[in-house]
């Protein structure tokens, strides 16, 4: 589904040149779950958002479904990410002047979904994620554990093929966090490829492979299923 | 996708109340201040449009053309139109007006059984029988096209008709009409007539028949075409004529008529064409049937609208990007989830379309509310009705949808250019250029304020300059009585007597004019050994005995006029000091025993100088002073009889002045006004500029601030951390309140540094206008420099100081 190759990126201020990707270069499959780990300034998130279309590479090619999307424009990057791809945040990141269910409705929006479609399919997922009762209530009303399951909500509600979720437990305690991560486990089973970056150890054995970055690069990896 | 972002701006309004409140509350004062000038000015251009034949009436103007200066005027001499008529077929028709220029009031009287009912009126006219066939008028009651065709007939308003008669009808009614300027006759009434609701520049209230009062011969019997420029003449021509066409041939006929005697003088003439529409606003000529409106004040008032409404905007701009870091999550969220940047754009626009049209509400409210008081001060009849001025209602909706744009334009490129990979790691910060704009924007606003600041202390300097300037006569105290009817006029001496008995008065004066009203009468005068070829303009009136002594006119040669030389009178004349340098005397004491002198009909008119006054203001001070002549006329009563109360209480000498009055004229109305309060009408304009000027100042100010308050709360909001950490190291509450208020007082000052010079030179430009006026001092400067200060450090340091009070401990957990 995804292959990076030799991909590069680099944060240039007006004295260093800072690499953040050098060379890196690895596949993931439709089905899998990869945790992508490392310490603080290893490039993980850089990499996460040029996966996500939100960045572009310096350097090296990234093929997406069998497409080379590196030099994509904004308009066209836009269009394949509403459709292919849903984000979690460690910080959430919802819209706190909407309601549970506008912030879930909101990818069927921009994706041109029917009011009454939009309708179902947001009931569908908020029934799935065991926070229906919760539709009418503003993010700031609710816990953070139940706040991160309405990111993922509204990452899953438009079928993506692809989640990306950058260190999704983050601010959440352990049971909160156990449940986001069985949340993810369960899409995954169902199909959908997960890439996640996390600093947990714990979290990270939920994946079926794990890929440490040190600099920039990738230093091992190890296939746990 | 609409509907939502419907509720997302609701919600936005309602959560951020301080934000909206600024910014609506802001809006809607730029809009009102909009909507009343827009009124003003399209009040200003609606003058006469309404009238059918507009398109095809103009008026006859006259150029005076002497030792090579031009004098435009916008009255003719009476055998003008007649001869214009008759010489050039383009003219279809002409009609003359002549205001009754004497009267600034006149006496209508109306018995019936016995009864009598008398009372004063304003704004009287002699006008042909063509007027109405020329102008529209909203007929009532009888006939325009025959109206004023006999003698002796009168057309009054439906108002004066009521106050006359009630309900019965006043055709054919009759009154009787005295004039200082006409006589007393009596009047036949043909017609009655409703005034427009638009304005026209005949502001006539009754229109009187030439035919059948004493300016019946004057008018009709007049020939010249060099004297008595007094008629506004008005031609209706022909369908399809080019006005220049006619006006090309105006210098023929005046060749043809005058040019002779032209040359004779040394004098030149010309004549030119005003579009009836164009003769309130486009007109050079500074006099007319009306005093016209001021394209200059028009453009003011409405730099001043815009100005206004565009702080307002800008401080939309400003707490829009400010309060960014805090929309910047949810740019990032819409980007991620999939929406472009166009979709951006017209979210928060449509979100500041939101806020201008609640604004565009409130202000079509007050707008209402406010016109009565905006009409008050502006000292026009302005109205707002929805089935006259619907296109207006339009302009408004279109004007509060373009407010919106503009303000919210910028906040919406801006907002919407986030990227997302920056905004969703926290990592946003107000980038430099837009740190810039902002602080610019602020700049821009106090620039504007501290103009307006600057020009309205400026305006009320001269303005008490104007008050408190020596005339050059002694203006307190004095009491104008108009006299009007026959029996007022036979009566002076009597009332003059009787009200020098009253030992509180200290002098009784009789004249044509006084100082402040207009002074019609002038004479080409020359001195001795010259011919009228040399001949000034000296301004005349004529005066009894005392009127120089009642006046405290100050004598610096020679004697003024006393019972003792009864034969001073049409003989002799008391000169200015602008006359005696004008005729080119060495001093008062030399020109004291010569003559000057006219020629009329081939007949030289001397008059010798006796006395020699010091200059004094005749006119008030836009004008200078020019030759001035007192003669004596002792045969004619005069026009008002002015009484000196002196130091005495004035209500007391009035209740005694009255009942004289009433024992030698028991039945007429007893008026009378202060020479003090009818000088300074001559500043109305000014006076209602100063007014709208600062009270439009204010509101600007006020904006402003709010606007300045808003971005201290936000500021305040963003350095929360930095105060607390400040707070543990030490600092103190002083220290804190300094920082957060000196970047916003460097703003200021900056704006002081670039608003001076610019408010200079406006007000320079305007202070131009005056022949006396003040310098515009440096402590104006200083004066504004400080308020500003005072003013922005105010609103600001409330928000720095409550930031500064608050425990540390708290700030820095908010992180």
């Amino acid at each position: 589904m995804i292959t990076i190759d030799n991909l590069e990126k680099f944060y240039r201020t007006e004295e260093v040149q800072t690499v953040a990707l050098n060379k890196l270069s690895f596949q993931v499959k439709e089905g899998e779950f990869v945790a992508i780990m490392g310490p603080s300034g290893c490039g993980k998130s850089t990499l996460l958002n040029i996966l996500g279309l939100l960045d572009d590479p310096d350097g090296g090619s990234f093929v997406f479904n069998g497409t080379e999307v590196s030099g994509f424009n904004e308009r066209k990057r836009a269009n394949l990410r509403k459709h292919n791809i849903g984000f979690v945040f460690q910080s959430f990141n919802l819209i706190d002047e909407l309601t549970v269910f506008e912030n879930v409705e909101l990818p069927l929006i921009y994706t041109g979904v029917k009011t009454a479609d939009r309708k179902t399919r947001v009931h569908e997922v908020l029934e799935k994620m065991g926070i229906m009762h919760r539709r009418n209530h503003f993010p700031q009303q609710l816990s953070g554990g139940q706040q991160q399951r309405v990111a993922v909500a509204r990452a899953v509600v438009n079928n993506p093929k692809l989640i990306l979720a950058d260190e999704p437990t983050g601010n959440l305690d352990s049971s909160n966090g156990n449940e986001v991560m069985d949340l993810l486990t369960e899409l995954n089973e169902a199909g959908t490829t997960i890439i996640m970056v996390t600093h947990s150890e714990h979290d990270a054995k939920y994946s079926h492979r794990i890929i440490r970055m040190l600099d920039g690069e990738k230093v091992t990896e190890n296939v746990l299923v | 996708m609409f509907r939502n972002y419907l509720k997302l701006a609701a919600r936005n309004l309602m959560k951020h109340k301080t934000f909206s409140f600024i910014n609506i509350f802001g809006l809607s004062i730029g809009l009102i201040c909009c909507m009343l000038i827009s009124l003003y000015i399209y009040h200003e251009y609606s003058y006469d449009r309404y009238h059918e034949k507009a398109d095809r009436i103009y008026q006859l103007n006259n150029v005076f053309i002497e030792n090579g200066e031009e004098r435009s005027h916008a009255t003719v001499p009476a055998a003008m139109a007649g001869l214009l008529k008759q010489d050039l077929p383009e003219i279809e028709e002409t009609t003359r007006l002549l205001r009754l220029w004497e009267d600034d009031k006149t006496l209508l009287k109306y018995e019936q059984d016995g009864a009598s009912k008398v009372f004063y009126e304003t704004d009287g006219y002699v006008a042909d029988a063509s007027f109405f066939e020329i102008f529209s008028y909203n007929f009532i009651d009888g006939n325009p096209k025959t109206a004023l065709e006999e003698p002796n007939t009168i057309v009054i308003t439906d108002e004066i008709a009521e106050k006359l008669f009630g309900n019965e009808s006043a055709i054919g009614k009759q009154i009787r009409v005295s004039s200082s300027t006409n006589g007393d006759h009596d009047y036949t009434i043909t017609g009655v007539f409703q005034p427009h609701l638009q304005p026209s520049h005949i502001n006539a209230r009754f229109f009187l028949s030439v035919r059948g009062g004493d300016l019946d011969e004057f008018i009709n019997n007049s020939t010249t075409l060099l004297n008595n420029n007094m008629f506004y003449t008005y031609f209706l021509l022909k369908e399809g004529t080019q006005p220049e066409i006619l006006e090309a041939k105006f210098p023929v006929f005046i060749e043809k008529y005058i040019g002779e005697e032209l040359r004779a003088r040394g004098s030149g003439r010309e004549l030119f064409l005003t579009n009836l529409k164009d003769i309130h606003l486009n007109s050079e000529i500074a006099e007319n049937v009306t005093p016209p409106g001021s394209l200059k004040y028009i453009y003011i008032l409405g730099s001043i609208a815009i100005l206004t409404l565009l702080i307002a905007c800008i401080n939309f701009m400003n707490l829009s990007t400010s309060r960014s870091s805090k929309r910047s999550v949810e740019v990032g969220v819409r980007k991620v989830l999939g929406a472009e940047k166009r979709t951006l754009i017209w979210q928060f626009l449509g979100e500041s379309l939101i806020m201008a049209l609640i604004a565009f509400v409130f202000a079509i409210i007050f707008v209402q509310f406010f016109l009565p008081v905006f009409g008050q001060i502006a000292g026009k009849e302005i109205t707002l009705a929805l089935n006259q001025k619907a296109q207006l209602y339009l302009l408004f909706l279109v004007l509060a949808v373009f407010t919106g744009f503009l303000a919210g334009s910028y906040p919406a490129f801006f907002l919407s250019s986030f990227k997302p990979v920056k905004v969703l790691k926290g990592k946003f910060s107000n980038s430099f250029a837009a740190v810039s704009l902002r602080k610019g924007l602020v700049v821009v606003q106090f620039v504007i304020s501290i103009v307006l600041i600057i020009a309205s202390v400026v305006i009320s300097n001269q303005m008490s300059f104007l008050r408190s300037t020596d005339l050059g006569f002694q203006k307190e105290q004095q009491l104008v009585i108009p006299l009007r009817s026959g029996q007022a006029k036979q009566n002076y001496s009597n009332l003059k007597n009787s009200l020098e008995n009253i030992s509180e008065i200290t002098s009784v004066g009789g004249s044509a004019y006084y100082p402040g009203i207009s002074n019609p009468q002038d004479w080409m005068m020359y001195k001795e050994g010259q011919t009228m070829k040399d001949a000034k303009t000296v301004y005349i009136n004529q005066v009894d005995e005392s009127f120089l002594q009642t006046l405290k006119i100050e004598l610096v040669a020679g004697r003024t006029f006393s019972r003792e030389f009864p034969a001073d009178h049409w003989a002799n004349m008391v000169l200015n000091e602008t006359g005696v340098s004008n005729f080119g005397f060495s001093s008062p004491e030399e020109a004291v025993g010569k003559w000057i002198a006219f020629d009329w009909e081939g007949q030289q008119h001397r008059f010798g100088i006796v006395g020699v006054v010091k200059d004094f203001h005749f006119k008030d001070l836009h004008i200078d002073i020019e030759s001035y002549g007192f003669i004596l006329n002792t045969d004619t009563s005069p026009n008002y009889l002015i009484a000196n109360l002196g130091a005495g209480n004035i209500s007391n000498n009035i209740d005694k002045i009255e009942s004289a009055w009433k024992s030698f004229i028991p039945d007429e109305p007893f008026e009378y006004s202060f020479l003090d309060q009818d000088f300074q009408k001559n500043y109305q304009a000014e006076d209602r500029l100063a007014k709208m000027i600062s009270y439009f100042t204010l509101i600007a100010i006020l904006i402003s601030c709010l606007g300045l308050f808003g971005l201290a709360t936000f500021s305040a909001e963003q350095r929360i951390k930095e105060i607390g950490l400040r707070k543990i190291l030490g600092a103190s509450s002083a220290n804190l309140v300094t920082l957060l208020s000196r970047d916003f007082l460097k703003l200021v000052v900056i704006s002081i540094i670039l608003a001076s010079p610019l408010a200079w030179y406006i007000m320079n430009q305007w202070l131009q206008t005056f022949a006396y006026r003040i310098d515009i001092n440096w402590k104006v400067f200083a004066f504004t420099s400080l308020l500003a200060v005072i003013i922005a450090l105010v609103t600001v340091s409330f928000q720095a100081i409550k930031a500064a009070m608050v425990n540390p401990v708290k700030n820095l957990r908010t992180e």
